[in-house]
């Protein structure tokens, strides 16, 4: 019960855009762009999203369209852009054939490493620091999912269309954390700490965030254990909680 | 001088919480539970209860609470009511769960079609859910249609079908014919029929909107009436789920309080004071497609919730249960929103004083109203975080009074924990 175009929605806002993240959080991933030339590669996925990755000074953002990107990546539907992710497709650029280099070089280490903090090797999680960055990194993933089920998915809009309008804070306590807003039943996800929000839900702990996204641990059973603290608009809450259920389908 | 009351431990309901939780999904699941029951936050609520009277209950740790959720409403006369229990007792001498059904049946079917203004028929079952799913199942089986039309904000139980798309285990297929309109809007209704003609089998509603998270909404004036009209003309049959508030404003049934009939109306939670039944009352005409549904469980016809109901409805009767309810619920929402205006507080009460709904207006959160909430519950006068509550024939002024104290005792603690509103 899932569909590609929402599928490539996640894949090039919540997977790819986690390289936003990426690069300000582990020092591996900024130390690959040190000292190269700002870049900027476009995807351009038909009867589907648009979005172009900036690397410059070793940070990367991410803006919506592709308008003025130096390398582009187009694909014929969102089957083969989530093949890309998959592996199973090798993109051909139409414009920025000079700068190839820099996806051979800089881009694929780095959406391995995204993969190494994404699907981490157990022994890799004994080190606290890589704990947290790969946690975190999950949070900004599962949150910009959030959004894009909610606008896209047909279940999932039928959750954001009971979403009132305002901003719901999903996060780790004192840690990282992602506001959902909602606005005329269309989210977005900012990856930040909310200074106001209408409903909130916290995990007491980054070790509780993690065992949640990875599913060893029962998120009705973290609320009764209050592990996971839920306060405000329980109706956005409950809307937000349906499409997370449906994040797990997705990004499984 | 206000009073102040001490805080309540509730450290053993969290030990039996941890011991429930390894058995238990979520340790205690659906509305009792801390998640669903939205209990904010978890450590000032009660989870498991010892013993319960009157309008009391006491929780594991001996805490006593006044108890304005009733069991989530099946508690209408109080907890251990002598006559029901009497009735119930007697009968449990008899037999209980019988090869034969008891001829106690017959009789509560005679008091109920007595009782309720549109029955012609009672057919009994035990929880809310099972009366609202045999009642969709005869509108279908006698319209030979399909579709289905909900008013927003409803709660039809927990069948697949009556559940919404997103829920956990429900496939699009369970709810494909289903159609959603808002409350109160008589000409989008007109025009849903219009479009779906000779197809919609009924239209499952409750009285008056009386939804969770939201002020519950009585029918504009004439709604009932025209809504009647339309559904007769099509042939669409009229449930009316009277689950939540039947009994409680009126014992012929809450169609017959809005001023209109029913052509299917569904009883549970106050029909037998907490003794496990439910029932379903349609007019003749439905009688036999009910006859020839397949449905049935093994303790539907079980003797005893029957006794109880018989001695439950009669004992309303006497007391003229509406009227009391409505007194008291007047008395209490009154007296609450006094006090809450007295520290500052905006504090709206929506619905009939029989099922009072609240909620603080101070900010669009409702964070404050949980703060609210928890330090009443934490002091001993339980009510729910964003639920209707129920009023119950043992509640006397004094509770009143008791639960108005620890009501302005808990509205100064929050104001006292938010300086920068207060």
């Amino acid at each position: 019960m899932t569909d590609q175009k929402t599928m490539a929605y996640i894949n090039l806002y919540a997977v790819l855009g986690t390289l936003e993240n990426l690069c300000e959080l582990a020092p591996e991933a900024s130390a690959l762009l040190k000292n190269k030339k700002p870049i900027s590669i476009g995807f351009d996925v038909k009867g589907g999203p648009s979005a172009t990755l900036t690397f410059a000074n070793g940070r990367c953002r991410m803006e919506q369209g592709c308008d003025k990107c130096q390398v582009k990546l187009p694909f014929s539907s969102p089957e083969k852009f989530n093949g890309l992710i998959d592996g199973t497709v090798t993109p051909i650029p139409s414009k920025g054939f000079t700068h190839l280099s820099f996806l051979l070089k800089q881009f694929t280490p780095l959406t391995d490493l995204l993969n190494k903090y994404m699907r981490p090797d157990p022994e890799d999680l004994k080190d606290p620091d890589f704990f947290r960055i790969s946690t975190t990194l999950m949070l900004y993933t599962i949150g910009v999912a959030i959004a894009q089920i909610g606008n896209n998915d047909e279940i999932g809009k039928f959750s954001a269309s009971n979403i009132v309008d305002g901003s719901v804070k999903l996060g780790v306590k004192d840690g990282p954390a992602v506001e959902i807003r909602c606005k005329d039943h269309r989210l977005l996800a900012l990856k930040h700490v909310p200074e106001t929000f209408r409903a909130s839900m916290m995990f007491d702990s980054i070790e509780t965030a993690r065992a949640l996204f990875e599913g060893t641990v029962n998120a009705l059973e973290c609320v009764g254990t209050g592990k996971v603290e839920m306060r405000g608009l329980a109706s956005m809450l409950d809307n937000v909680n349906r499409i997370l259920d449906r994040v797990a389908i997705y990004l499984a | 001088m206000s009073k102040t009351f001490p805080l309540y431990d509730t450290t053993k309901s969290n030990e039996w919480y941890a011991r429930a939780v390894k058995v238990i999904p979520a340790g205690v699941y659906g509305h009792l539970g801390s998640a669903e029951g939205l209990f904010i936050p978890v450590n000032r609520w009660p989870r498991f209860a010892e013993k319960a009277q009157g309008s009391y209950f006491w929780d594991v740790d001996g805490n006593r609470y006044i108890d304005y959720m009733c069991a989530y409403g099946p508690n209408v006369l109080g907890y251990n009511d002598p006559d029901v229990d009497a009735a119930a007792l007697e009968q449990l001498k008899l037999g209980n769960c019988t090869t034969s059904p008891g001829k106690v049946m017959v009789e509560c079917a005679e008091l109920l079609t007595d009782t309720v203004a549109t029955a012609d028929w009672a057919f009994f079952a035990k929880n809310g859910n099972d009366a609202t799913q045999g009642a969709i199942l005869t509108a279908r089986a006698h319209t030979h249609r399909k579709k289905l039309i909900f008013f927003k904000g409803f709660y039809h139980g927990v069948s697949p079908m009556v559940q919404k798309i997103d829920y956990p285990g429900v496939t699009p297929e369970d709810v494909a014919n289903n159609i959603y309109l808002p409350w109160d809007n008589i000409e989008l209704f007109k025009q849903t029929v219009e479009e779906n003609k000779g197809e919609i089998a009924a239209l499952i509603a409750q009285p008056y909107d009386h939804g969770n998270f939201y002020d519950n909404k009585y029918p504009m004036e004439g709604f009932w009436k025209e809504i009647r009209r339309i559904c007769t003309e099509n042939e669409i049959v009229l449930i009316i789920d009277d689950v939540r508030a039947g009994f409680r404003l009126d014992l012929q049934g809450s169609d017959h309080y809005f001023g209109f009939e029913a052509d299917i109306i569904c009883f549970c939670k106050a029909l037998a004071n907490g003794y496990n039944m439910s029932a379903f009352c349609g007019k003749d005409f439905l009688k036999g497609a009910a006859a020839g549904l397949s449905y049935t469980g093994s303790y539907w016809m079980s003797s005893v919730p029957f006794a109880a109901c018989i001695a439950c409805i009669n004992k309303m009767k006497a007391i003229d249960a509406p009227a009391l309810f409505r007194k008291l619920g007047t008395e209490l929402t009154e007296g609450l929103k006094k006090t809450a205006a007295e520290n500052g507080f905006d504090l709206v009460v929506s619905g009939a004083p029989a099922l009072f709904y609240l909620r603080i207006a101070n900010d669009d959160s409702l964070m404050l109203h949980q703060e609210w909430i928890a330090e009443c519950v934490n002091r001993g006068a339980f009510f729910a975080s964003h639920h209707n509550h129920f009023i119950n024939a043992s509640l006397t002024h004094e509770d009143i009074n008791l639960t108005l104290e620890i009501a302005d005792d808990a509205f100064k603690t929050v104001a006292k924990n938010h300086p920068e509103l207060f």
